[in-house]
């Protein structure tokens, strides 16, 4: 493994050529510094055709929107996309393909050899002099470097970048899998990475969304010993999360298991002993970075261990309960968390559809209106996650359980809650807001929706 | 341009609403739900005026998502307020 | 019979279509304190319309109106015709009652009517309230009323203890509805003891001033899950045994304790209570 003292020293030493495949993770979320670092240099270094496999981009990566203007990036693969760049490529196209992959699928396909990366580059808040890695410690440290894993072990060169040396560390990435490595003063801003998404909610419509959520799980009876959960990190997930410990601690309860990102939250259930383990593939704030460096119970997994629908001990295969989020939902209960209902580009499966194929009770959770616009589609813009795996919608105004899941209609036979057909709900919205127009628009392929396996699920097009 | 005589806010789930009198009555209507509702709202907007008499009245309303029974009360409110300063 | 009666500013589109979202047993569309002067024009376009077109939840509407003679006269014209549960008036006392009762028959308008007593006035007079006007309860405006006492509220609730029991003393003895003053911010701890002040004096509602109040009040004046499985049991034993008088568990159950085991299981249905398996007291 080669150090350099310098960025241009790496770049010197790199297989740098036109049509370059490269690669980043997200973990620093919206205070990364290394993806627009190094994109600046490659494009100074006139490197043109790039294919970027970045797991996510946030609206901080604006490099990836110039490169893309100048024609230094054609193709993009990623799990998210949200922020300037999504809005300029759902207005623009990429000269090449935009593929979205699940966090799974990413996983997947770097180790059956789909996404071909020449060049990963991994920044991480702190490493040996002989490339041992990892993300729990440094200045910057933001807990779990689940996503970079495949990153590197799969591509062909694999680069370390760091702020901080440590003489040792236990290594969530063994130096052996590392090609080059470069110290810099600072990988990102630690304080920006929990931008956004991690208030619970004090919004009242949230709140009923929460409430009807556990109140769903308890009439289902789904909430028992050993029960394993997953929830996102949106307000109202957090706020069902809260709950959901809640509910364990009043009924003297313990579950086995959380999986995905983590949180505070999650983290006050394993101190407060209502959970066995935290499994982690990402870290959502201080708390849980922490509590994954400190805490024996945390465990650090990557993106293959956490989802990979091709790798036998994913993690996600016990998971009884997933909460997800929703920008639209069609009568099949396919779900959309990709694009708007015009085609801008608004985010992605991440883990969404490993979660929801794979835990045994899928929740969307979700307002029904959002001012004038009605959540419930006769055919979603985008599939993100197919209906097939999608087991119930709860809103503010109703709750709609699939129609293939009998046993749940059954056991809510005799409830209280506001049990009804998706259209049934999907009309009462229409009978607040009155029934949307709707105009055909001829259409501009610019990219696909991958499945976890790699096949096609969708395609993604240009906004009108 | 005569006196405008404005009602409403642009916070979410509400619209505001404009009426003056010019020579030619016009109805402008910019929505965040342009596709799904526009339409609907200018057809609103005219049976509303019709049926208060006030179809040489124009109206320009800057909408965030209101339902219809706000965008009504807003014009009706501004209607009302025109009323009485004709009348004052 | 409702627990919660949550007031929604009439003002504010995005409050009130969400009005029914929220669990309140009564909803209270708000023309007076809540609106300013600036204001009350449009909110009262906006109280009709919405009553006249938005579909209605299970929850009772009552609308509180202005005081002000010529807003009490416009808030009622634009309520002519428009189906509601009822009116909230506020500042009671006789001499507004006959105001009020004066402008709602020149214009038509005749709905229940629920008083806020929230003045020194107000409370010597409330026995004549219950006794010579038709109004059908009672809410105790805790907020003005410490304001003219020249006090302030407090979570111990002594300043109220006197007023809360004058209140539900005189609705016991009319047999109409005791609703209780809102607390007035959101601190979760505060709010629980301000409704177990109500629920200590008897009342059978509290006002909420914030959708996040609902739920902490429609729990704490609901019937707990114990006294609902004795109401049933006292029913159905009074069912097989055909008696006015037995006895169950080792105590006494005699008419009074039948009736007041009815009225808890007219609660516990009315407030969704009694679906099998579904724990919502625990």
């Amino acid at each position: 493994m080669k150090i350099h003292d310098s960025l241009d020293a790496l770049l010197d030493a790199l297989p740098l050529k036109d049509g370059l495949s490269i690669s980043f993770h997200h973990h620093l979320r919206d205070g990364d510094r290394v993806i627009n670092l190094v994109l600046n240099a490659l494009k100074e270094r006139n490197i043109k055709g790039m294919h970027l496999y970045a797991s996510s981009i946030f609206p901080s990566y604006t490099a990836i929107k110039d490169l893309v203007i100048s024609g230094h990036i054609s193709d993009i693969t990623t799990n998210y996309m949200n922020g300037p760049v999504a809005e300029y490529i759902s207005e623009n196209g990429l000269p090449g393909t935009l593929t979205m992959q699940s966090h799974g699928g990413r996983a997947r396909a770097f180790e059956e050899g789909e996404n071909k990366v020449d060049i990963a580059f991994i920044a991480a808040p702190a490493s040996t002099k002989d490339g041992d890695v990892t993300g729990a410690r440094g200045k910057n440290a933001f807990g779990s470097i689940g996503y970079a894993v495949s990153d590197a072990l799969y591509a062909n060169t694999k680069v370390v970048i760091t702020d901080t040396i440590e003489k040792t560390l236990k290594p969530q990435i063994e130096g052996s899998h590392i090609d080059h490595l470069l110290k810099i003063d600072s990988i990102g801003d630690i304080a920006r990475m929990a931008s956004g998404t991690l208030k619970i909610t004090k919004d009242p419509v949230g709140l009923k969304i929460a409430r009807e959520t556990i109140r769903f799980l308890d009439a289902v009876n789904a909430i028992k010993n050993g029960v394993s959960f997953q929830s996102g990190a949106g307000s109202v997930s957090l706020s069902i999360t809260r709950m959901f410990n809640e509910y364990l601690k009043s009924k003297k309860l313990k579950g086995s298991f959380y999986s995905g990102g983590i949180t505070g939250l999650h983290v006050n259930a394993l101190k407060e002993g209502l959970v066995n383990d935290l499994y982690d593939v990402q870290c959502f704030d201080r708390a849980a970075a922490m509590s994954l460096l400190e805490n024996p119970h945390h465990h650090f997994m990557s993106a293959s261990d956490y989802a990979n629908p091709h790798n036998p001990n994913r993690i996600i295969k016990d998971l009884d309960i997933v909460i997800l989020g929703a920008t639209e939902i069609d009568l099949d209960f396919n779900v959309n968390v990709t694009t708007d209902s015009y085609n801008t580009l608004i985010g992605g499966s991440g883990g969404h559809s490993d979660t929801a194929e794979d835990a045994k009770l899928s929740i969307i959770v979700s307002p029904l209106l959002r001012a004038r616009t009605v959540l419930i589609k006769d055919r979603v813009n985008t599939i993100t996650t197919k209906g097939t795996h999608v087991d119930v919608l709860v809103t503010e105004r109703g709750i709609a359980v699939n129609p293939k899941r009998k046993d749940l209609i059954n056991t809510l036979k005799n409830t209280t809650l506001n049990v009804m057909k998706i259209e049934e709900l999907r009309q009462l919205a229409y009978n607040l807001t009155g029934t949307p127009a709707h105009k055909d628009h001829k259409l501009t392929p610019i990219g696909i929706v991958e499945n976890r396996d790699g096949s096609r699920q969708d395609t993604l097009y240009k906004k009108e | 341009m005569g006196k405008q005589f404005i009602t409403g806010s642009l916070e979410s789930s509400d619209c505001m609403v404009t009426l003056y009198e010019t020579t030619t009555p016009v109805i402008e209507v910019d929505t965040i739900v342009h596709e799904a509702f526009h339409d609907h709202i200018v057809t609103l907007i005219n049976d509303t005026l019709k049926a208060e008499n006030m179809e040489h009245m124009s109206v320009r309303i800057q909408d965030k998502g209101a339902l219809d029974y706000a965008i009504k009360a807003r014009l009706l409110s501004a209607i009302e307020q025109y009323k009485d300063d004709s009348n004052g | 019979m409702a627990r919660s009666y949550l007031f929604i500013p009439a003002n504010e589109p995005r409050m009130l279509q969400n009005a029914y979202v929220f669990e309140a047993d009564a909803i209270i569309l708000d023309l007076e304190d809540s609106v300013a002067i600036e204001e009350k024009h449009e909110a009262r376009f906006l109280a009709r319309e919405f009553l006249r077109h938005h579909p209605r939840g299970s929850a009772k509407t009552y609308v509180r109106i202005n005081t002000e003679s010529d807003w009490l006269k416009q808030d009622l014209s634009m309520l002519e015709h428009v189906p509601i549960d009822g009116i909230v008036l506020p500042k009671l006392t006789l001499k507004m009652w006959n105001t009020y009762k004066k402008h709602a028959e020149s214009i038509g308008v005749d709905t229940d009517i629920i008083g806020i007593v929230e003045t020194p006035d107000a409370f010597f007079e409330l026995d004549a309230l219950g006794d010579k006007t038709p109004i059908k309860g009672l809410i105790l405006g805790g907020e003005d009323l410490v304001s003219a006492l020249k006090t302030t509220r407090s979570i111990e609730g002594r300043e109220l203890l006197y007023p809360r029991s004058m209140v539900k003393m005189a609705c016991a003895r009319h047999g109409i509805l005791a609703i209780d003053t809102p607390w007035t911010t959101l601190d979760e701890t505060n709010l629980k003891t301000d409704i177990k002040h109500a629920r200590t004096h008897g009342f059978d509602g509290k006002c909420a001033i914030h959708p996040n109040q609902v739920p902490l009040i429609n729990e704490a004046l609901s019937p707990s899950k114990e006294s609902i499985d004795f109401a049933r049991r006292v029913v159905e034993k009074h069912e097989t045994t055909k008696s006015m008088r037995f006895s169950l568990d080792g105590q006494m159950i005699d008419k009074p304790v039948l009736a007041r085991a009815k009225e808890t299981l007219a609660k516990a249905s009315r407030y969704g209570l009694l679906k099998e398996g579904l724990n919502e007291n625990s």
